[in-house]
Order: C-alpha cells, then structure tokens, then sequence
C-alpha cells in the first residue's frame, strides 16, 4: 500500500500548487527509505529538529529564532521583526501546498541556518512534526 | 570635437547608486540574514529610478528623453552601424543605449514593485515568482548594456563608463551643459534615504 500511495505523491508533484503536506510527506519519505530502508518519518526527531541550535548563523541559530518554538503560531522574523504565518499545516493550510516552493525555501532556510542543504529524511521528520505536533 | 561636460551629477550618481543598489540586491535576494540589506538595496533602485523618470523631464539636455530617445528603427539602425565599426556618433546616450535607459528604469520600479509587494505581502505569495522573473530579465538587460558600453567604447574609442563617473564625452562646444546640478544631486540622496528608511525601517 506504501508504495503506490508514495508514486501517487510523485505524480501529484508534478503539477505545481496541488500538492498536500502528506503528498510531501510521502515523496520525503520515500526517497528517504530508498536510501535508509525501513526509514518511517518521526514527529519526534522532527520536533528535536526543528528546536535544535546549529549555530551557523549568529541571528537565526534555529528554526525556532524565526518560527517560535510553536510552529502553530505565527512566528517573527529575526532581522526584520515582520510576521510570519504559521508554518505547521494543521494551523495554516496553505503551507506545504506546493513542492517547488518547499523545495525553494527548505533549500534557502537549510543553507542559512542547517548550514548545508537538508536530508529527505530531516525534510519528512520535519514535515511529520508540523502535521501532526510532537 | 572636444572633451565636454554631458552628464550632470543626479544623473551620474543616479547610475551608480542604481549599479550598487542592483549588485547587492542581486547578491543578497535568497538571503533572510541580509533581507533588511536586499529590501534597503531595492528601495535604493526604486527611488532612483523614479528620480531619474522626473529628472528626464526636468533635468540638463543630455538628460531629457526627449532629447535622446529615438524610435526602435533608429536603435536598430544604430546597432548595424556599430556591427559595420562605422556608427555615427552621438554626444549624450545613442539610439541603443536610450533603449537599455528606458528598460533599466521600467524593470527597476517593476522588480521593485514587485519585490514591495512580496515583502509586505500583498496579495499573498503571488508576486513572488513575478519578482524574481523580472530580477532575472533585468540582469538580462545588465549585461546587454554592458556589451553595449564596451562595444561602444571599443568602436568610438571613447571610454564611456570613464565619462558616467567625469561627466565628460566628446562633443561640440555648443552642446555642453552649463552646471552639474549639485542640488538636484544631495535632493536625491536626501529622497533615496528617505525611501530606504521608509520601507525597510518605519514600515
């Protein structure tokens, strides 16, 4: 059942705009398990994830400086003080609608703050963790 | 011919305030670290370009559009005559070049706009992919303008990126320009503050 469902988020990838957060989820997931089999995402190391501190950049050391330590409140931005949307799903549907503008800003937001582009895996923990809460 | 005064002061720190401004916006755009520096770098454009849109009016003659924008058949025309090495000479900008001013202009207040919008975000996330079309033809139109200016200095054997920073091209005598407008230039940096300040500080 897994991987159907898993090809199915492939082929909705495909047209922009029309993906959803567990479409995502799925295509991460599964890209993750062709490397790491066996690989399930987790809530868990997706919320360890989101709080930790890489420290690469002075002003925004985490996810949370800019997000909050509550993806599903509405966050602020470290440099400029503007809000931020929430980014978790669950409170915000508009998020993690559309893979290419999640592929843009994970690839922009890794490289300033993870210091180097995120795995598949850390992307579909990640989106676990906003879906669903730690 | 001789060396004479074309180009007044707002129009010469106008352009490079707008390479500066273009350069680091270019440079900082996928940056949230530098976000305050990218939206001060487009403001910079922004407010020069709209400068530059009433100085073409009111400005010195070599500054006026109407006294250099040509039809796009005399662009064109001019651009053979550069590939033939036998172009006529103009003392303010050639039929070519007025077509790169007027794009330049058009795509900085278009990105910027659109940048404005994407930043504040009005009207979503929509001009978002808009903003960084345009950012893309508008380095597109950079370095069309580039191969030009260095086409054209080669062909005339006039160093025209020395002349943007002297003010000084070759020239009859009668066509120079009185003064250098140094009032109009500190009224321009005081309105590129002013608009710095206002969209990345007090908004």
């Amino acid at each position: 059942m897994k991987h159907p469902l898993a090809l199915l988020a492939l082929l909705a990838a495909t047209a922009a705009g029309a993906e959803t957060p567990r479409g995502l989820l799925d295509t991460y997931a599964a890209e993750a398990a062709s490397r790491t089999p066996g690989f399930q995402a987790s809530a868990r190391r997706g919320a360890d994830f989101f709080g930790r501190r890489f420290g690469v950049s002075e002003k925004m050391p985490a996810c949370v400086s800019c997000h909050t330590e509550d993806p599903a409140q509405a966050g602020r931005h470290a440099i400029t003080g503007k809000d931020i949307k929430p980014l978790a799903p669950r409170a915000n549907p508009a998020r993690f609608t559309d893979a290419a503008k999640a592929e843009k800003w994970f690839g922009r937001n890794c490289g300033e703050v993870v210091g180097r582009p995120c795995s598949a895996a850390e992307k579909a923990d990640l989106l676990r963790f906003l879906a669903e809460g730690a | 011919m001789k060396n004479i005064l074309v180009w007044d002061l707002p129009v010469r720190l106008g352009h490079w305030l707008m390479v500066a401004g273009f350069a680091l916006a270019w440079l900082s755009g996928d940056s949230e670290e530098w976000r305050l520096v990218h939206v001060a770098a487009g403001s910079t454009v922004a407010a020069v370009a709209l400068f530059r849109l009433l100085w073409g009016f009111v400005g010195t003659r070599h500054a006026r559009f109407a006294s250099f924008v040509r039809t796009p058949a005399d662009a064109v025309a001019y651009l053979v005559e550069l590939l033939r090495f036998k172009p006529r000479h103009h003392t303010g900008h050639n039929p070519a070049g007025a077509w790169a001013v007027l794009a330049l202009l058009g795509l900085a207040l278009l990105t910027a706009g659109a940048g404005w919008l994407t930043y504040e975000e009005i009207g979503g996330d929509m001009f978002e992919d808009l903003h960084e079309g345009l950012a893309a033809v508008m380095l597109t139109v950079v370095g069309l303008h580039l191969a030009g200016v260095a086409a054209g200095s080669l062909v005339h054997g006039e160093n025209l990126v020395r002349a943007m920073l002297t003010g000084r091209k070759q020239g009859a005598a009668e066509e120079a320009i009185a003064g250098v407008r140094p009032l109009a230039a500190v009224l321009l940096l005081a309105w590129t503050a002013a608009a710095v300040w206002f969209v990345a500080v007090a908004s």
